[in-house]
């Protein structure tokens, strides 16, 4: 067990730093946030000058080792744009998107699981198409187009909700149904199949023949083989709840790391967009490690090291 | 399939109807009298004045601090930390500064706060992104009990026009504190103060109370962060913002079906124009550069695209800078002459790669680009991310394609900001080279006598209306969203003064 | 959605069809070009006769072009971009999958190491960042959407072929002599395809709407050519004053979508014998 999850851990560094080094490149790849920063009138030779003063210089593998050693030392650096610690920068977004993650996910768990569980009992119904349709409509909407048709309808023609920005709870609702829309799903899908599967089994054959009802047979035996399934796709779903969000954040200008990420990305802010992927995929393995770590402790049969 | 239908069905009538209901006015909110709300696209990138001057981190921090000029409604340059000036000598001017003028912190404004201001930003260590505005200045000093002389490496007539953009700062507060500190708790001499400041969520700023210009029309200002065009509307029609920068010319119109609310716009120094690439390609040639001149119906543009909120122009400039020229006539709009003259240049059916990004508004380009297409050209679009759109069209002449579309402006309202920078030889904006332009504009930099200045513009427009490296399209508006209770004039260097609002 | 053929899912397959069919014969069915502006008539309302210019039966765009004719037209280059980047991730995404669970050791270790990177890297950064390095184009958009997808696939190809790698028939054909490559295309390839056309399907809609996003960001397909998702981005300011531009194409795309989906799960459901022994 312990050598598993060193296995893992080692796993999860390797690619932690695969992920930083591709980023790395492809921002340098990209271009630099220079010429974005002069104003309109400056010539080549005072660009060059900030140039070389930001650094950008250097020659790519030079900036390279001198970001590692520097995040080695635990720095995540200054942005260059805002000027100030990325750290902060990062920190101070995290708390909104860490809500924005958590509000979605109660929409796409509290109505995918009902829904898939549904589905799987009263297979081939009416009721089971009707869910279908709901949960697959909620997928097949662009964002943007959703988010602003629910800005309209509940913020500006109802007034029931604030249109936008971050002010309490209310204002977490519309963004987390439209962002929980897209992973309701998935949760619904695996939900279905896994309790299809398990009603199959002959255990719940043999609970049902004993008088249980098919309602008491899904909660007493269902629901715990079944969670298994599901806490994969809710790991999976972390990364793109977090950094995925970055058309819903823009709608509804909600100040999470999405659209700090699309907006570092377009100002070449290097250092910022680093740190929130190395955040994201830092958060995203964690996830998946604690995800076996549940299996395990929803089911002694399954072995770590399998 | 009754789930397909349902489906359907459902998402059909919820939009529709949702379309239709907008028309309704939304509920008329009781204004609040001390608190102001604004909406703006972007976060403030950065609350030291010397370190960023996009619109709207100018549009935050130009209230917290006064700076060194500025412009008045009317758009005259008037004094603000200075009382008045005059030139010592062609490179030598002297201020004097108001002595009643206090910082946030309580300390004295003097003209040592003034000097440090200019040496921290011409300071290349400093890494200002503003240097190249004013790295004319070669030396500041105290001159006097109440007087600063600013010395310039020649005679620079735009100078006044520059420092309207330089704020003051407290050198003894900078020291102390440092400037990573100072640009997260700034303290100016402005009539509001930074209260709090959440990244990327809103800045608060709260009235300074005895502010040596008169007391502040609110006591609490709250600048919102709304990237979205739709939302910033939807923020001003619920009530949610009392005024919102930028929107667009069609949601302006929208608007005015709405009584609580109304557009304020005005002309600004704003110049939208065509870049078109003297030194590659098929553009090349003189004769297609003036033919896609004549291909381009600004009347058009403007009145189906702006709706009215631009005015053509007939050079790159607008009038609300100085040296627009009076007596030069643009190009007709007659494509079947520019057709005959793509003809005549064997450049029909050319290709013409139309660099953009989407920072520009997307449906004029496409209009230039049919328009240039019914003439005989082939226009293709390439929309990449701004950062890529600037190293392209920053590039070798090659790099840069053919057509680009711009909305120019130096913040500065002179020609010399402009038509320098986008035609002189070996500037990054430039693909044209001229030398008898050069001389002019050279000669228009360097002497402050205005009528000579005048004079060189002029001839600089005439060689440019002849050899068309760009063609200028209109004078853009800047149009915002308020509710109808706010009082306020917007300005063409598109400020946003608080201290000039007030609630009716 | 049991897994059988019903007139549920015939009518799915019926739809998809007709998708095809319109976007195949889009330039011989539009009745208008749908890059041909009229400034004068845009934003005109569904059913807008004029009499110079004809029928807009659904209305015109924010620069007078005719939203049926784009919608029709916008229908081949969505259907493209889902077909041809879930046909590049799939492509490779196999191959790497298959090769990693054929020869294990260390290309498996390098594969999916490669695939933890990519895969936990949210796939809308790394193509913003993909698009801004290689420049825009349909091209290009292919090659981003189809880098940024390709993991899923391995995922799936690798464990399943780990899975069937050991069943007894293959390992008689190993015995035989039959070389890696026959073994894989011809015996090993056919007990994959399966899993792997479900995800293949789910990806399809997840495709149309990237772009959609991507459009949203100013990166889509280059205008003033149409696709679904580039219509719905220059109407998402006109969502009240002009809702047009954005229902109709928004209903071609959800329509697509959904059929996909349904498709995939009575695809899933048909595979997986467990799911539909009851």
């Amino acid at each position: 067990m312990l050598r598993h999850i060193a296995g893992r851990v080692g796993q999860a560094i390797v690619t932690t730093f695969g992920v930083l080094t591709l980023v790395f490149f492809l921002m340098r790849l990209s271009g630099d946030p220079t010429l974005l920063l002069v104003p309109q009138g400056a010539s080549a030779h005072q660009i060059a000058i900030l140039r070389h003063q930001l650094g950008f210089d250097r020659p790519l593998i030079v900036q390279y080792v001198a970001y590692l050693r520097q995040l080695l030392q635990g720095n995540l650096g200054m942005s260059l744009v805002q000027r100030m610690p990325v750290a902060s920068i990062l920190g101070s977004r995290i708390p909104y998107t860490t809500e924005l993650a958590a509000g979605s996910l109660v929409v796409a768990v509290g109505i995918g699981i009902p829904a898939g569980v549904a589905m799987a009992v009263w297979r081939g119904s009416l009721l089971e198409r009707s869910l279908a349709a709901l949960v697959f409509a909620g997928q097949s909407m662009p964002t943007f187009w959703s988010g602003i048709l629910m800005i309209l309808l509940f913020g500006v023609v109802l007034g029931w909700l604030p249109t936008s920005g971050v002010a309490g709870l209310p204002s977490l609702i519309m963004p987390s149904i439209a962002l929980g829309a897209l992973s309701m799903a998935s949760f619904a899908r695996m939900t279905r199949i896994a309790v299809l599967d398990e009603l199959s089994r002959d255990y719940v054959a043999a609970a049902r023949a004993r008088g249980l009802s098919l309602g008491a047979a899904v909660v007493r035996h269902v629901a715990r083989n079944a969670a298994i399934p599901v806490v994969t796709v809710a790991a999976l779903e972390i990364g793109n709840l977090l950094a995925g969000a970055v058309i819903v954040e823009t709608v509804f200008a909600w100040p999470g790391i999405g659209q700090l990420a699309i907006q570092a990305i377009a100002a070449r802010d290097f250092l910022v967009v680093q740190a929130i992927v190395l955040f994201v995929s830092f958060v995203f393995i964690v996830m998946n490690l604690l995800a076996d770590v549940v299996y395990a402790v929803i089911d002694p049969r399954i072995r770590l090291s399998s | 399939m009754g789930i397909m239908k349902t489906a359907f069905l459902a998402a059909a009538i919820t939009t529709i109807g949702i379309a239709g209901l907008i028309g309704a006015p939304a509920p008329a909110l009781a204004a609040p009298k001390t608190k102001l709300t604004v909406d703006l696209p972007n976060d403030v990138a950065t609350m030291d004045p010397q370190l960023q001057w996009d619109t709207d981190s100018y549009s935050v921090y130009r209230n917290i601090f006064d700076n060194l000029v500025t412009r008045n409604t009317s758009g005259k340059i008037v004094g603000q930390v200075a009382s008045s000036w005059h030139y010592k000598s062609p490179t030598e001017i002297v201020f004097t500064i108001r002595n009643d003028i206090r910082f946030q912190d309580g300390s004295k404004l003097t003209p040592a706060d003034v000097v440090y201001s200019v040496e921290r930003i011409t300071n290349p260590a400093f890494k200002s992104p503003q240097l190249s505005q004013f790295d004319e200045i070669t030396s500041a000093a105290v001159t006097g009990p109440n007087e600063v002389t600013l010395t310039t490496k020649s005679p620079y007539p735009v100078l006044l026009a520059q420092l309207v953009k330089l704020s003051i700062v407290p050198k003894a507060y900078i020291e102390k504190v440092g400037n990573t500190q100072f640009n997260l708790h700034p303290i100016g001499s402005g009539p509001y103060k930074l209260a709090d400041w959440q990244h990327g969520v809103r800045s608060v700023l709260t009235a300074t109370p005895g502010y040596w210009g008169g007391k502040p029309p609110f006591e609490k200002v709250v600048f919102r962060v709304v990237p979205q065009d739709a939302t910033r509307v939807a923020d001003l029609r619920a009530g949610v913002a009392d005024i919102v920068r930028q929107i667009t010319p069609d949601d302006a119109k929208s608007l005015q079906s709405d009584h609580a609310v109304k557009v304020l716009a005005v002309p600004t120094e704003r110049v939208g124009y065509l870049f078109v690439n003297a030194q590659w390609g098929p553009t090349k040639d003189v004769r297609v550069r003036r033919a896609i001149a004549m291909a381009i119906d600004r009347k058009g543009l403007i009145s189906a695209l702006l709706g009215g909120y631009a005015k053509p122009v007939n050079v790159v400039l607008t009038p609300a800078s100085f040296g627009y020229p009076t007596g030069i006539k643009p190009w007709p709009y007659d494509p079947q002459k520019a057709a005959a003259l793509i003809k005549a240049a064997g450049a029909e059916g050319a290709r013409l790669p139309f660099l953009t990004s989407p920072a520009y508004p997307q449906n004029i380009i496409q209009a230039i680009q049919q328009m240039l297409d019914q003439v005989g050209l082939k226009v293709v679009i390439h929309q990449m991310d701004q950062a890529s759109y600037l190293r392209d069209r920053q590039g070798t002449p090659q790099e840069a394609g053919s057509l680009a579309f711009g909305l120019w402006s130096c913040a500065c309202q002179d020609a010399d900001g402009t038509i320098w920078p986008l035609f002189h030889t070996g500037s990054i904006w430039s693909k044209y080279s001229n030398l008898a332009f050069d001389k002019a504009v050279d000669a228009a930099r360097s002497t402050l006598d205005a009528k000579a200045r005048m004079a060189d513009y002029h001839t600089a427009f005439e060689i440019l209306h002849r050899d068309v490296p760009g063609v200028g399209l209109y004078q853009a508006d800047a149009i915002y969203g308020a509710r109808d209770q706010l009082q306020w004039t917007p300005t063409p260097n598109e400020a946003f003064f608080i201290m000039d609002m007030k609630w009716k | 959605m049991n897994g059988r053929f019903t007139p549920g899912i015939a009518a799915i397959l019926g739809l998809l069809a007709i998708y095809v069919f319109v976007a195949v014969l889009a330039p011989w069915i539009v009745p208008h070009n749908p890059l041909r502006q009229i400034l004068l008539l845009r934003l005109r309302p569904p059913l807008t006769y004029s009499p110079s210019a004809g029928w807009f039966l659904l209305g015109t765009d924010d620069v007078g072009r005719d939203l049926l004719s784009r919608v029709v037209d916008g229908a081949r280059a969505s259907l493209m971009v889902g077909a041809l980047s879930v046909s590049v991730s799939l492509l490779s995404g196999t191959v790497f999958g298959l090769l990693a669970g054929w020869f294990r050791g260390w290309i498996a270790i390098v594969v999916m190491r490669i695939v933890d990177i990519v895969l936990s890297i949210p796939a809308i950064l790394l193509a913003v960042l993909t698009v801004a390095v290689l420049g825009p184009s349909f091209a290009n958009l292919i090659l981003v959407l189809g880098l940024t997808r390709w993991p899923r696939y391995t995922r799936v190809a690798y464990a399943q072929t780990l899975q069937v790698a050991t069943l007894p028939y293959i390992r008689a054909a190993e015995m035989a002599g039959a070389r890696a490559p026959r073994i894989l295309l011809r015996h090993i390839l056919p007990n994959i395809a399966g899993p792997l056309m479900v995800v293949a399907t789910t990806e399809f809609g997840l495709m149309i709407l990237f772009e959609a996003g991507l459009s949203f960001l100013g990166l889509g397909i280059q205008p003033p050519y149409p696709s679904w998702g580039s219509i719905m981005s220059e109407g998402q300011n006109y969502v009240a004053s002009a809702w047009w531009m954005t229902v109709f194409p928004g209903i071609c795309l959800f329509g697509v979508v959904l059929c996909v989906n349904l498709l995939g799960d009575w695809l899933r459901d048909r595979l997986d014998p467990r799911a539909q022994s009851r």
